[in-house]
């Protein structure tokens, strides 16, 4: 049963519609990337399936149930894109309150372990008003894993942090997956949603355009891109089944597996060429965003 | 029920940390223990026969001290009432808006639970404020000022508490009136023109002959009529703190309408928050 579905899902603002009759279904342990330029309608969508905001017409069903139950989003993690905190409250204080409201012990160890887990135990004495913006998003994070929900919504979860942080954060991400939650991630850091989703979604206007693996967004995922040392044995490598690559010195070769792209290279190497790099041919996301909205 | 009280909770552990109500429970006990240094009254057989304030006399006839503490607990029910509804409207103007900031109320709304929780538990949470703040306020001057005397008495904590509760009739304005614009300063000024209204309203009836009979003086009991008696209750609590007769049908009816005046708007607030997208 998937976790999210979202049928002929409509919201106006007024006159203003940010959602364009949109269906989805998220399955449950995937990690689902949502993408899109700014206004696309994907903060509306993850409001929507928070019942932070009513739907115009259509159905959202999370978690087999409605989002208006509190007994559905007992089960959801939410961190929203800019979070407000409360300054005045130290973070453990924050954290008790978010445990309590989700009618979870709010024991000090426990609160302790989830500051530890993203990161925050040395600030656990400081009042949050003094947090940087990657702290409190962190802090946020923090406050979303409590309970250990079946699902996670993550707005920007990213947006504020440092490098370190960011990896921190995807190891995070990662131990949650496999310890069978649902991903559900909106993200303008396109690299980001590359590593931890595993299908993506593309929204523009409202519509959700493409949906699909990276690989099926991406491109071929059994294309292979190589370079060779100069002086680069032309002849041998097309002869063989290589083609010229779009960038001087690169060639192209299909190849179904591991094994039969071994022996391509192996031939290549037996005609002269000296191999320098391998890539997967496949565009980036940016480049699927940018022609799927180009194309919309 | 739960969860309006962890929400009531930390509203009041969230005002525990701000500089208004920090200076308000700081000012009160500062006041409290300079005139508990300063203020020196004599009482033999029941009458106040010397004050004195900061060393110096004052100089009053000899009168018994329940009649003087009367009119000292008249002045400091007044001084509660007012003082606290204005400082109330100014100092708690901003929790509905904060409740109600974007990034905050998406937070708050994904949790388990209910909307009309949410805003019941924030109003709770400030009218528990206003029983903690006139019940300090009252009450730390009222134990002053029996040790003092020796007249010992509870009224003028009663009539705090009479204060705490118009001041409870004034916020669910602020409250509702949140709902609808997320503004501090809009909060705050419809709570300064509820307490003005409400305190003509309190004087409707001596009011009222100024305008001219017909439809103006009808217009003007009609407005009039839903606000709260602001002015009647401040002086049915002055007078059973000062141990004065109180009309008690009178101030009931004005308690009814006051708690009619409080539910309406929260109500209305619910009403709105229910039907609103964040």
């Amino acid at each position: 049963m998937p976790v999210i579905e979202a049928a002929a899902l409509r919201k106006c603002y007024g006159r203003d519609l940010a959602l364009h009759g949109l269906d989805l279904a998220v399955e449950r342990g995937a990690a689902f990337g949502l993408i899109g330029l700014n206004g696309a309608g994907k903060t509306t969508f993850i409001k929507l399936l928070l019942s932070v905001v009513r739907p115009t017409s259509g159905t959202v069903r999370v978690l087999g149930g409605s989002p208006e139950e509190p007994a559905v989003r007992a089960r959801i993690g939410y961190l929203p894109e800019r979070l407000h905190l409360p300054d005045a409250l130290k973070p453990a204080q924050f954290l008790s309150s978010v445990a309590r409201l989700k009618g979870l012990d709010a024991e000090p160890s426990s609160l302790s372990r989830a500051l530890e887990r993203v990161g925050l135990i040395g600030d656990a004495h400081r009042r949050i008003g003094g947090f940087s913006k990657g702290m409190r998003q962190r802090l946020g994070l923090a406050a979303a894993l409590l309970g250990s929900p079946d699902l996670l919504v993550l707005d920007e979860p990213t947006d504020g942090v440092d490098p370190l942080g960011r990896a921190a954060i995807r190891a995070i991400l990662t131990e949650e997956r496999a310890r069978g939650a649902t991903l559900f991630l909106n993200s303008h850091l396109l690299s980001e949603t590359e590593r931890v989703c595993d299908r993506i979604g593309i929204l523009a206007g409202g519509k959700l355009l493409r949906e699909g693996t990276l690989a099926e967004l991406c491109g071929e995922a059994n294309a292979w891109i190589a370079r060779f040392a100069e002086p680069v044995p032309e002849d041998a490598l097309l002869r063989i089944g290589w083609t010229r690559g779009l960038s001087p010195g690169t060639f192209r070769c299909h190849a179904a597996d591991a094994d039969a792209l071994s022996v391509l290279l192996d031939r290549a190497r037996a005609g002269g060429a000296r191999l320098v790099e391998l890539r997967p041919d496949a565009r980036t996301l940016e480049e699927v965003l940018s022609d799927v909205v180009g194309d919309a | 029920m739960r969860p309006v009280f962890v929400i009531a909770g930390d509203l009041l552990r969230e005002a525990a940390a701000r500089r208004w109500f920090l200076g308000l429970f700081a000012g009160i006990t500062l006041v409290v223990l300079v005139f508990g240094f300063a203020l020196r009254m004599d009482v033999v057989d029941g009458a106040l026969a010397a004050t004195r304030l900061f060393g110096r006399p004052m100089h009053t006839d000899i009168r018994t001290a329940e009649s003087v503490m009367s009119s000292v607990f008249l002045a400091l029910a007044y001084l509660v009432f007012y003082g606290g509804l204005a400082f109330g409207v100014v100092a708690c103007a901003d929790f509905a808006p904060e409740l109600l900031a974007p990034g905050r109320i998406e937070h708050l709304l994904s949790l388990p639970v209910r909307r009309w929780q949410l805003l019941l538990g924030t109003y709770l949470g400030v009218l528990g404020l206003a029983v903690v703040g006139s019940l300090y306020g009252s009450g730390a001057f009222t134990l002053l000022l029996s040790v003092k005397s020796g007249v010992w008495t509870a009224r003028p904590i009663v009539a705090g508490l009479l204060a705490a509760a118009t001041f409870g009739a004034v916020y669910a304005a602020m409250l509702a009136a949140a709902v609808f614009v997320r503004s501090a300063a809009l909060s705050a000024a419809v709570g300064a023109v509820i307490v003005i209204f409400g305190i003509i309203a309190g004087e409707r009836e001596d009011l009222a002959p100024l305008f001219e009979e017909g439809v103006s003086r009808a217009a003007f009991l009609a407005a009039t009529a839903p606000a709260p008696r602001i002015s009647q209750l401040a002086s049915h609590a002055a007078d059973f703190a000062a141990s004065r007769p109180v009309a008690l049908a009178v101030m009931l009816k004005a308690l009814v309408g006051l708690g009619m005046f409080a539910g309406g708007c929260v109500v209305v607030g619910m009403w709105k928050f229910e039907r609103k997208d964040f």
